[in-house]
């Protein structure tokens, strides 16, 4: 009985184990690795991806995904310059940024909801449009000379960068969301399964609307995030973004199949992700060699996840098994 | 009602299509492969195929084609775009041949890839330039930047300016891309077989993205402390690590060395935050590509005899207020 009670806990907080582990090889292997400045840096790099793994983390709970978000991440970057340049005004901005990404989540929530077409199919459309929109109001060039609009990417709050705060920010909201709504609830019944959602009177179509919504407003902030940091509107910036969220969501233990998924979990496999870029940055391990290293945990993760589901699967069905067992036996006396 | 809902809203995309297609100018109708722009029916019909308008330098070069051909009154210009996808780019290639062109400029994805599709362009006897870059086909002509000079006259100038026992990192563009290989044997040739007190701390791909070789230089920042030079395959990402020391005193001497003399590379060398780049000028690839196709269909030139480069200028603090310039003309820098 302890001892399954242990294996739960491990089995429970495994990707925080996974995470500490981690942290302290990197610490042993580098002796710059613990210096206030990396850590800051790699909290900063990773800030971008750990927001945007929030609205993949939401939608892919409810059994949904995004494939436009980079896209849309560099078209709300682009006009929310684009503005900011116009008019002078960091808040308008900062606002546009946010109205193109909702705006274009939306059209993916109407496709999906609406016209029943797969999330997959639905928001590569979009994707591919919203890359074309960036290129064609930028002419495929570099939007330059930010001036002030850089302070979202590039300023600090005391010693605290501006991007850390959006992430710290972003993290308690999307926590609360899902740990004290009723909303946060019903996305793991969606995604858990949807007839049952249904039935049990959850307005599914509704709760799809409000994840993507809140995914375009994540992709606003990021696009806002991810321009002001490089200095630079970059209408071909991001590309491959929604495989860096989606990444993080998985590593951190967010299943695809829906209705299993965590905000500190996805938090955490932001920061595998990034310790490991770190590290093997830092000790020049060779760029293809990351790719390969990469991808091995990415797959471990999976396959850790899957074997841990199948485990708890088992474990219902021998207590069903038993519970069976003991009715008989009351029944046979 | 979903299907009425859903035929209204076909609809409306088709009409907006078509209006947005009608209302454009003659210089974006080409986009889309579509008629001829302006009133120039009678005149030779070229293609462009441009390797992707994604990539901003790709964009730019087909932008600069377009203005180019508006100079002509017997030529007209339409542009495609490969997408960067090999399939793409080889299927665009196949429909200007059955489209009956006049000539044929095609902008590779991959060399390889193009080659025997390029060759169907030559068999169907139509006149073929490749641009940026060169494919090596027999019966084609070609005009393209030099990727080894335009590292070279960077190296030339830092073999004196880069300081002895030096520190430097340095940016790749993508692994196997025909430019950042050539640009980095450059590096090694005529300048770390020169240098040999310099020592290279880091090295690694940051796919020409800025925001790569931002992650880059911050995780080397941090590994080796000081870092005496960066050299880059081209400015993005040259520009990217400038941006992660630009305000850190003990950086202030770092040097910076780049390819492409991209307008935000200009705005750095103004600014004294980044070294020298060497120029790969659209307009000056668009202007010859022009005029190289106008000699072979209005003159009856050998489209075999067009073998040129365009010259690679160095841009330094001592001439980047006339490149400035340049990009202040055609738009990319605001006054």
């Amino acid at each position: 009985m302890k001892k399954s009670h242990t294996r739960d806990i491990i089995q429970k907080y495994s990707i925080y184990l996974v995470l500490l582990a981690m942290f302290i090889l990197c610490a042993v292997v580098n002796e710059n690795f613990l210096s206030v400045r990396n850590l800051t840096n790699v909290a900063r790099q990773l800030s971008v991806g750990t927001i945007i793994a929030y609205g993949e983390m939401l939608l892919v709970i409810a059994g949904l995904i995004d494939l436009s978000v980079g896209s849309v991440l560099a078209l709300a970057g682009v006009l929310s310059i684009a503005t900011y340049q116009g008019t002078g005004s960091l808040a308008l901005g900062f606002l546009v940024a946010i109205v193109v990404g909702v705006l274009c989540n939306l059209i993916n929530a109407v496709l999906v909801t609406h016209f029943d077409v797969p999330a997959f199919i639905a928001t590569l459309a979009v994707q591919m449009s919203a890359r074309g929109a960036a290129l064609f109001y930028t002419k495929g060039q570099n939007l330059l000379q930010l001036k002030d609009y850089t302070i979202f990417g590039q300023g600090s709050v005391g010693p605290v960068p501006m991007p850390i705060i959006f992430m710290v920010v972003l993290t308690i909201i999307t926590w609360y969301i899902m740990n004290h709504t009723r909303y946060g609830r019903s996305l793991y019944a969606i995604g858990g399964n949807e007839g049952a959602a249904i039935a049990s009177g959850i307005n599914v179509k509704r709760n799809k609307y409000i994840t993507y919504v809140i995914n375009g407003v994540f992709a606003g902030i990021a696009g806002v995030l991810f321009m002001s940091r490089v200095n630079a509107g970059l209408p071909n910036g991001a590309v491959g973004y929604e495989m860096e969220g989606l990444t993080a969501t998985i590593v951190g233990g967010t299943s695809f199949s829906g209705g299993v998924g965590t905000t500190m979990g996805t938090l955490a496999g932001g920061f595998i992700i990034g310790f490991l870029n770190n590290i093997m940055n830092l000790t020049g391990v060779d760029s293809y060699v990351q790719q390969i290293v990469k991808g091995g945990i990415i797959a471990l993760a999976v396959v850790v996840d899957i074997r841990s589901k199948n485990k708890k699967t088992q474990k219902v069905i021998l207590a069903a098994d038993d519970n069976e067992k003991e009715k008989e036996k009351e029944a046979a006396k | 009602m979903k299907k009425k809902v859903l035929s209204a809203l076909l609809c409306v995309a088709m009409i907006a299509t078509m209006l947005v297609g009608c209302s454009s100018g003659g210089g974006s109708s080409e986009d889309k492969g579509g008629d001829d722009s302006g009133d120039k029916k009678d005149g030779y019909k070229v293609a462009y195929i441009a390797r992707a308008q994604e990539d901003s330098f790709a964009a730019w070069l087909a932008d600069e084609m377009k203005a180019a051909f508006e100079e002509y009154d017997d030529m007209t210009l339409e542009v495609f775009d490969g997408e960067a996808n090999d399939e793409k780019e080889n299927s665009m290639i196949e429909n200007c041949i059955a489209s009956g062109f006049d000539a044929i400029i095609i902008q590779a994805n991959n060399g390889e890839a193009q080659l025997p599709y390029i060759q169907q362009v030559v068999d169907a006897g139509i006149p073929c330039i490749t641009t940026n870059p060169r494919v090596e086909c027999e019966g084609t002509g070609s005009i393209d930047a030099d990727p080894y000079e335009q590292a070279k006259v960077n190296c030339d100038i830092a073999v004196d300016q880069i300081p002895q026992n030096a520190k430097v990192v340095v940016l790749l563009g993508p692994a196997g891309n025909f430019h950042s290989t050539e640009r980095r044997n450059a590096w090694e040739k005529e300048f770390f077989e020169k240098r040999t007190d310099v020592q290279i701390v880091a090295e690694d791909i940051a796919n020409w993205n800025k925001d790569e070789a931002m992650a880059l230089m911050e995780d080397w920042v941090q590994a080796n402390g000081k870092i005496d030079a960066v050299v880059s395959m081209n400015d993005n990402m040259a520009a990217g690590a400038i941006e992660v020391v630009k305000d850190n005193p003990d950086f202030k001497d770092m040097l910076a060395y780049g390819v492409d003399g991209t307008a935000e590379a200009c705005l750095l060398i103004k600014d004294g935050l980044m070294t020298s780049t060497g120029l790969q000028s659209a307009i000056d690839l668009a202007k010859m590509n022009t005029e190289a196709v106008h000699a072979v269909l209005a003159d009856g030139k050998d489209v075999t005899e067009i073998n040129d480069n365009v010259p690679a200028p160095l841009i330094t603090a001592d001439n980047v207020d006339e490149y400035i310039q340049m990009y202040k003309d055609n738009g990319q820098i605001k006054e």
